[in-house]
C-alpha cells in the first residue's frame, strides 16, 4: 500500500512546470470562479509540491474520494444546481485539476493535468476574447508545451533550454496553424445551442423597466455595438437606436413580450426621408434584440426578423458578437389605422395607482382640446417647470409616477418616459415605451461609431390618428444636451462637479478612441472571421466562387507543403557536423590505396599494413601519414592542410 | 463468511491477449528482419527503417483536439480555433520531430559478460549521437525488457543495458532489439528494430548444496606451491587463455606463429581434478551445477584446479581466464555426447 501512495521526488523536474502551466491557464478564470475554488487549487498545488519535495506519501484514496464528492457538491451549490456552461464547467475543471494533483504519482499522470490546462485555456477564450487574449493564448500554449516537453526529457535540462525547444516547436507549428485558421471553412449555424455563463455580469438592456427601483444608474463604458455607415451619418438628434418595446404597465413597471416575428410588420411602415445604410457589430447580449436606427426598412441576414411592435429580433439569443447590416429611414409613418382592440391595449393602465397623475392628465387634456396640443403642453411642462435630469434619483414609493411628477421631480430617461407614457394613456392616447440606445460617438481613427452601454435610453411612441406612431422623447425636453451631445456631455457637469474634477484629459480620450479603433478591427477581422469575411477574403486572394471543398483542398495542400518544409528543416538540423577536412583527405588517400582501414586502426598501423600488403611508395605513405596527423591533431593550421592535400594528390597506387 | 471471487474465464490459448500480442510481436519482428536483413554490429539508423505510430496519449490528444474543433466551430470562436489549430499543428510537427529524433543514431554492440544461469545477461549496446542536436528520451527494448531512458548530447555516446533473464546454461541470444523514443510529447512512438543476432554465454547455475570436492592431489611434489611448477620441461601444448606469458614458448611462436605453452612435469603443485564422470549426482545438469560450484569455490581460494570432461580436459590452473575456460566448457557441453559411464 505504501508503495502505491509513496512519492520519490522523481517528479521534481517536471511537476513544478506542470503546476505552473495549470496555474497560468486558471488565472484568467479567477475573477469569475468562486473564491473557494481558487483556494482549493492553490492549496492542492502547494501541498502536492511539498509532498514531492519531502517524499511524503500522497493522501489516501478515501480522503481523495471524499474531497472530490465535497467539491462536486460545492460546485452544484455555488452554481444553482447546474454544471453546464462555461462558469460551472471551468470551476469543475479547476477542481478536477486540483484533486488530480493529489493522485499524480508517476510522470504520465501529469498528462491529465496538462489536458485540463488546455481545456481551461479554451474555456477562458469562450468566456472573453479581448485584444490581449491572443498573446495570452500564445503564452499559455508555450508554457503548457514547455511543461509537456520537460516530461519527456530524461535528464534535468535547464528551463531556458526547454523553453527554447518548445518555442521552436511552436514556431514550426505556427505557419501550419495559420493556414488552417484561414482556410478552415467556417459555418454560420451552430450544431447545438450554447449555454453561456450569465453570471459574468455584462451589462445590457433589461427587458422591463421600473423607474424608481434603482437609485443610481451606473455609467458603463462598455461598448454595446459599433456602426459603420456607408455614406451619410445621421445627426446626433436622429441617433435613436430602436430596441425593444414595452407596452404593459402595472402602475410601477413596464413590460413587453417575448419577441414574436410578424411577417406582415414590414408592410405597415411607409417611410420617406433620407436612407442610412450601415453595418452593426453587436456585442453579445444573451438576448434576442437587434438595434437599428429608427426605423429599419431593410436588413440582413435572414436570421433577423421583425416583430409586430416593429422591433427587430435575432432567432437565437445573441451570445457571441454578430454583424448585420440594415437600411433605415428617419421619417416614417406606421399604422395610420389602429384597431379598437389595439387602441384598448395601448391605453390600458391600472386606475388605482398614481391617482394624482391620472387626474392631472385628464384635466390637462380637457383644457388642451386636441391630442397634439395636449402633448405639447406636457412636453412644455417638463421643459419649463422644475424638472431635473439626474442619474442619482431618489427611490420612489407605491405610486412612483405621482411621486416623481409632483414631489421629487428628479430622474433620468426612464422616469420621464414612464411618466409621459402614463400621462398619454390617462388622456386616452395610445402610447408605448421604446428601449434602446441614443447617441453614438464617431471614432475618427476607425471611421465608425461607438455606441456604449451608457448610451442606453428610453423614450416613448404615441399614436395619433392619421399620423400613426410618432416618436416623442420627453427627456429631450428636460435635458436637450443629453440628446445633442450624448451621455458624457449631459453627465459631466453633474459628476465632475460632485467629484471636483475637470473634464478628462483630451489625450486620454484620444488614446481610448484609437484603442477602440484597434479593437474594432480586431473584432471585425479576427474575432468576426466568419463565413462572410472568409468568403470576402477568399475572393480577395483570387479564389473564384469560394466553397468549402476548395478551401479544404487548399488547406490540405498548404498543410502538406508546410510539413514537408518542416521535415526538411528538421533533417538539416539533424545533420552531423561537417567532417574534418583532414579526415576527408585521408579518406581519399585510403580509397586511392585500395585498402580500407580497420576500425580502431591508427594511421601508423595502417601505414605499416599498407607497406606490408603491397609494394607501395612507402615514403609517400609516410608523408601522407605524418601530414595527416599534423593537420588533424596538431594546432589548427591552413598550411598543414595544404601540404596534406599535395601529398595525397601526389600519391599513386603502384601496380 | 466467504467472499465470492469471480474469475475471469480462462481463454483458450489462441485467444489469450498476452499470447496473441506476443505472437503478433514475433511475427512482426520476423517480417522486419526479412525486410531489413541481418544488421552488422555497428548500424546507422536510416529514416526508412524507422516506424512511427501514435501512442494511447496521442489518440486521446487527437480526440481532444477534435472535440475542441467541434466546440470552436459551434461557438464560431476564432481564438479557440487558433488554439485548436496550434495544437493540431504542434502534434503534426511533433510527429516529425519524434521520427527525426532517431534518424542518424549509430547503434553498436558493446559486449555481454557471461552469467550463471538464473542471472540476467546484461547486453551492452552503445548509442552514439553524431548530430549537432540533442536526442531525447531514448530507450532500448526487447519484448518486455527495457533499458533506462536517457537523452544524448550532441556527439555523445551512451551504453544502454538490456538485461535478459536466463534459465538454462548455454547461449542466451538477443535476436533483435528495438530502440524507441517518445520525444517530444509522447503523442507518437518512433522505433526501429535491429537484428544483430547477439549471443551471450550462460554458465551452469552453481549448485546450492554440492558435495565436497575431491581431495587435493599433490603430484611428485614435496611442498605446496601456489605457482606452477617450472622444474622439468615436459612438452608443449596449445595455449589456453589464462596461461602465464612466461609459460608461452615464444621461440616456437616466432617460428610457426602458433601460440604454445610449455608444460612442465614434476611440479610440486597441489591441484584438484574435477571430473564430470566422478560427480555423484542423478542427472547430467546437476553434475554440471556441482562442477560449477566447485570451480567457483576453488577460484575463490586461489587453488589450482583442472577439469576433466568426457573427451576433453583442462589442466589445473587458476585465474579469471582459466575459470572462464572451464565454465565455458561446462556451459557448452553437449548432453548427447556425454555417454556417462
Amino acid at each position: 500500500m505504501s508503495r502505491r501512495n509513496g512519492t520519490d521526488g522523481s517528479l521534481l523536474a517536471s511537476l513544478p512546470y506542470t503546476l505552473g502551466a495549470l496555474a497560468f491557464s486558471i488565472a484568467p478564470h479567477v475573477q469569475y470562479l468562486p473564491v473557494w475554488v481558487t483556494v482549493t487549487f492553490l492549496s492542492c498545488s502547494a501541498a502536492r509540491w511539498y509532498i514531492e519535495k519531502r517524499r511524503w506519501r500522497l493522501p489516501p484514496a478515501w480522503l481523495r474520494i471524499a474531497l472530490a464528492m465535497l467539491c462536486f457538491l460545492a460546485i452544484l451549490f455555488s452554481y444553482n444546481q447546474t454544471i453546464s456552461g462555461v462558469g460551472p464547467g471551468s470551476a469543475l475543471l479547476a477542481v478536477m485539476g486540483s484533486l488530480k494533483m493529489l493522485e499524480t504519482r508517476v510522470r504520465r499522470d501529469q498528462f491529465v493535468l496538462l489536458f485540463i490546462s488546455i481545456f481551461m485555456i479554451m474555456a477562458s477564450l469562450l468566456r472573453e476574447q479581448y485584444l490581449w487574449s491572443l498573446p495570452y493564448l500564445l503564452a499559455a500554449v508555450l508554457i503548457t508545451m514547455t511543461a509537456w516537453l520537460r516530461m519527456s526529457q530524461a535528464r534535468d535540462v535547464s528551463l531556458l533550454h526547454s523553453l527554447r525547444s518548445s518555442s521552436r516547436l511552436l514556431l514550426y507549428a505556427a505557419p501550419i496553424a495559420l493556414a488552417m485558421w484561414i482556410f478552415f471553412p467556417r459555418i454560420s449555424t451552430p450544431f447545438w445551442s450554447v449555454p453561456i455563463d450569465t453570471s459574468s455580469g455584462r451589462s445590457g438592456l433589461s427587458e422591463n423597466m421600473s423607474p424608481g427601483d434603482i437609485s443610481s444608474l451606473s455609467l458603463s463604458d462598455a461598448v454595446a455595438f459599433r456602426v459603420t455607415f456607408d455614406g451619410a451619418v445621421p445627426p446626433p438628434s436622429q441617433r435613436y437606436w430602436r430596441g425593444l418595446v414595452l407596452h404593459q404597465f402595472n402602475g410601477r413597471s413596464w413590460t413587453g413580450r417575448e419577441p414574436l416575428p410578424d411577417p406582415k410588420a414590414r408592410d405597415r411602415i411607409s417611410a420617406t426621408g433620407d436612407a442610412y445604410r450601415y453595418q452593426v457589430t453587436l456585442e453579445p447580449t444573451r438576448q434576442h434584440w437587434i438595434f437599428a436606427l429608427d426605423i429599419p426598412v431593410d436588413w440582413s441576414p435572414e436570421t433577423i426578423k421583425m416583430g409586430s411592435d416593429l422591433h427587430l429580433a435575432y432567432t437565437f439569443p445573441i451570445d457571441q458578437r454578430i454583424r448585420y447590416s440594415a437600411v433605415s429611414r428617419t421619417r416614417y409613418s406606421v399604422d395610420s389605422q389602429l384597431t379598437r382592440m389595439a387602441r384598448d391595449w395601448y391605453t390600458r393602465f391600472p386606475e388605482e395607482r398614481n391617482p394624482r397623475s391620472i387626474e392631472y392628465a385628464r384635466e390637462l387634456r380637457a383644457a388642451a382640446g386636441s391630442d397634439e396640443r395636449y402633448i405639447n403642453t406636457v412636453i412644455r411642462a417638463f421643459h419649463d417647470e422644475e424638472y431635473f435630469y439626474t442619474l442619482q434619483p431618489p427611490v420612489l414609493g407605491r405610486d412612483p409616477v405621482d411621486q416623481f411628477l409632483f414631489q421629487t421631480r428628479r430622474g433620468f430617461c426612464e422616469h420621464y418616459a414612464s411618466a409621459f407614457a402614463l400621462l398619454m394613456r390617462a388622456a386616452g392616447i395610445p402610447s408605448r415605451i421604446v428601449l434602446g440606445y441614443q447617441g453614438g460617438e464617431l471614432n475618427p481613427y476607425g471611421n465608425h461609431m461607438i455606441v456604449r452601454q451608457s448610451d442606453a435610453h428610453a423614450w416613448t411612441e404615441v399614436w395619433l390618428a392619421d399620423r400613426g406612431w410618432q416618436r416623442i422623447d420627453p427627456t429631450a425636453a428636460v435635458a436637450p444636451e443629453r440628446i445633442e451631445s450624448g451621455m458624457s456631455g449631459a453627465m459631466f457637469g453633474e459628476i465632475g462637479a460632485s467629484w471636483g474634477l475637470n473634464a478628462p484629459a483630451e489625450w486620454l480620450h484620444q488614446l481610448t478612441l484609437s484603442l477602440d479603433a484597434l479593437n474594432a478591427r480586431w473584432n471585425e477581422w479576427i474575432l468576426g472571421y466568419g463565413p462572410e469575411n472568409q468568403e470576402r477574403f477568399m475572393k480577395w486572394l483570387g479564389m473564384s466562387k469560394p466553397d468549402w471543398q476548395k478551401m479544404f483542398l487548399t488547406l490540405i495542400a498548404l498543410v502538406t507543403i508546410g510539413i514537408v518544409v518542416i521535415s526538411i528543416v528538421l533533417m538539416r538540423r539533424n545533420r552531423p557536423p561537417p567532417r574534418d577536412p583532414a579526415a576527408v583527405l585521408y579518406g581519399q588517400f585510403t580509397r586511392k590505396a585500395g585498402l580500407p582501414p580497420r576500425t580502431g586502426e591508427t594511421p601508423f598501423d595502417y601505414a605499416q599494413r599498407l607497406r606490408e600488403t603491397s609494394v607501395q611508395q612507402s615514403d609517400c605513405v609516410d608523408r601522407v601519414t605524418s601530414r595527416y596527423l599534423k593537420a588533424r591533431y596538431g594546432t589548427p593550421d591552413e598550411h598543414a592542410l595544404q601540404e596534406l592535400e599535395d601529398a595525397v594528390s601526389k600519391f599513386r597506387r603502384s601496380a | 463468511m466467504s467472499s465470492i471471487q469471480w474469475q475471469f474465464p480462462r481463454l483458450p490459448g489462441v485467444l489469450n491477449p498476452t499470447r496473441l500480442r506476443e505472437a503478433a510481436q514475433e511475427r512482426v519482428g520476423r517480417w522486419a528482419q526479412k525486410r531489413q536483413g541481418k544488421d552488422p554490429r555497428n548500424t546507422r539508423l536510416l529514416s526508412k527503417r524507422i516506424y512511427i505510430l501514435p501512442t494511447g496519449i496521442g489518440l486521446i490528444f487527437a480526440l481532444m483536439t477534435f472535440a475542441m474543433l467541434l466546440g470552436s466551430m459551434n461557438y464560431n470562436n476564432n481564438l479557440s480555433f487558433v488554439l485548436t489549430f496550434l495544437l493540431i499543428s504542434a502534434g503534426l510537427v511533433s510527429m516529425h520531430q519524434c521520427q527525426r529524433n532517431l534518424v542518424g543514431l549509430e547503434i553498436s554492440f558493446a559486449g555481454v559478460d557471461p552469467v550463471f544461469a538464473g542471472q540476467s545477461a546484461e547486453f551492452r549496446i552503445a548509442v552514439t549521437n553524431h548530430a549537432r542536436t540533442r536526442r531525447y528520451n531514448i530507450q532500448l527494448y526487447f519484448g518486455r525488457i527495457r533499458s533506462d531512458i536517457d537523452d544524448l548530447e550532441p556527439g555523445e555516446s551512451r551504453v544502454f543495458h538490456l538485461d535478459l533473464p536466463t534459465t538454462a546454461r548455454g547461449q542466451v541470444s538477443l535476436p533483435r532489439f528495438g530502440i524507441r523514443t517518445l520525444f517530444p510529447f509522447e503523442l507518437f512512438r518512433a522505433w526501429a528494430w535491429l537484428h544483430m543476432d547477439l549471443q551471450g554465454l550462460v554458465y551452469p547455475r552453481p549448485a546450492d548444496h554440492a558435495p565436497l570436492p575431491p581431495p587435493t592431489e599433490t603430484a611428485h611434489g614435496h611442498r605446496q606451491h601456489d605457482a606452477r611448477g617450472e622444474e622439468d620441461f615436459a612438452g608443449l601444448r596449445k595455449f589456453h587463455s589464462g596461461d602465464s606469458p612466461r609459460q608461452v614458448a615464444w621461440k616456437a611462436f616466432a617460428r610457426s606463429g602458433d601460440l604454445l605453452s610449455k608444460q612442465f612435469s614434476g611440479a610440486d603443485t597441489s591441484s584438484q581434478w574435477f571430473d564430470l564422470r566422478q560427480v555423484e549426482a542423478a542427472d547430467f545438469e546437476t553434475r554440471l551445477s556441482i562442477l560449477t560450484r566447485w570451480i567457483v569455490d576453488a577460484e575463490r581460494t586461489h587453488a589450482d584446479y583442472g577439469l576433466r570432461l568426457i573427451s576433453d580436459e583442462i589442466p589445473p590452473a587458476n585465474g579469471a581466464a582459466h575459470r572462464h575456460q572451464c565454465l565455458e566448457a561446462l556451459a557448452l557441453i553437449d548432453f548427447d555426447s556425454g555417454s556417462l559411464s
